[in-house]
């Protein structure tokens, strides 16, 4: 009992000591990819993205296989949203977001 | 007795080999970038504290990018260039690349031997450099089984003035005990429209600290401490399999580059 207390709280503290990370090119074919990843170099397959405009989330789902989403590029500002919880959202906005 | 002389032997051919220290130089201005971003490069064959000679890059034999374990050619991005120090010229290579994909991008470049007139022998320095995008870790410490190769136990590109840098000195993927270190600072700015050599930003107080000799510990292991912000360069001496080329003795080498920030 007392050793999976134990692993819980090293789990725990693990997850904290780390941030999101989230980096994206413009493939130049209408299309953006978005690559999420963990400053441990954990994986972030699974993991929620999704992008929106204003107020609205045009686009949801989860990273691939290999830690990136490719979706279309939308008109006008947009902004792309890694979403590993709370404290660990990263958000890179529409215009920085380059071939 | 046998001990002292060994002692003054050791310490003489490091001296002969400190007043010859070449670098050869994988230069790029920044290594830890914050997006995918298309950086220059630059191969020159130099002393990037001193600068008093450029030697001709004698050509490349091979020049990689690894990222995601996955391993690229770059030789058909590069491009002869004729790179101007404070005293002199020589002849060098310039290469953009596109660092698109998070992570770490490791170049490794081995350039065909230079023959050293002064030692009558050849010098091949096996040189490792690279750059992250975004933070995320990826490749930075792999063991690549290179000839000569010092492999980081920090990221090259994530250190601060006044903080340290560790590698293992390997040679095919095996670390090499008590492996004899050269460290130098790239004392001058590197001007890529001009390709030529700045005004040297500091002086050494003595020639022991334009090339700083040090040594690995028994298990191939070396720190050492980071006083200034800029690109340090650390290169084992002789440390590959190939002791011989063109009938001359050769010095195979591995050099890695590091670069560390001001923290303010």
């Amino acid at each position: 009992m007392k050793k999976v207390i134990v692993a819980s709280l090293l789990a725990a503290s693990s997850l904290l000591a780390h941030s999101a990370l989230m980096s994206c090119f413009d493939n130049g074919d209408g299309t953006v990819t978005c690559e999420g990843g963990f400053s441990d170099g954990s994986s972030a397959s699974g993991t929620n993205f999704f992008v929106r405009q204003g107020g609205n989330v045009l686009i949801t789902g989860r990273m691939d296989q290999h830690s990136e989403f490719t979706f279309k590029k939308p008109e006008g500002a947009f902004e792309a949203v890694f979403d590993a919880g709370e404290g660990h959202q990263v958000v890179i906005q529409g215009k920085d977001i380059a071939q | 007795m046998k001990k002292k002389f060994l002692g003054s032997l050791v310490a003489a051919s490091v001296l002969t080999t400190g007043a010859m220290a070449h670098f050869q130089m994988l230069y790029t201005p920044e290594s830890a970038l914050e997006k995918p971003t298309t950086i220059e490069l630059r191969h020159v064959f130099n002393h990037p504290f001193a600068d008093e000679h450029t030697m001709d890059v004698a050509g490349i034999e091979s020049f990689v990018v690894i990222s995601k374990e996955q391993q690229k050619s770059l030789m058909d991005t590069l491009k002869p260039i004729e790179f101007k120090g404070n005293t002199n010229s020589g002849k060098g290579y310039a290469s953009t690349y596109q660092a698109r994909r998070m992570g770490d991008h490791v170049f490794v470049v081995t350039p065909t031997p230079y023959f050293e007139k002064n030692e009558d022998a050849y010098i091949q320095q096996i040189t490792k450099m690279m750059v992250n995008v975004a933070g995320a870790p990826t490749d930075w410490d792999a063991t690549l089984g290179l000839k000569a190769e010092i492999v980081p136990l920090t990221k090259p590109y994530a250190i601060w003035a006044g903080g340290t840098f560790t590698g293992i000195v390997m040679s095919e993927g095996k670390p090499v005990p008590f492996a004899e270190i050269e460290v130098e600072y790239l004392n001058h700015d590197v001007d890529l429209k001009t390709n030529s050599m700045g005004k040297a930003h500091v002086e050494a107080p003595q020639d022991s600290f334009v090339t700083m000799g040090i040594k690995a510990n028994k298990d191939g292991e070396f720190t050492f401490g980071i006083p200034k912000a800029g690109w340090w360069g650390f290169v084992a001496l002789g440390v590959g399999p190939d002791t011989e080329y063109k009938g001359k003795e050769l010095s195979q080498d591995a050099l890695i580059w590091v670069q560390a920030k001001e923290m303010k």
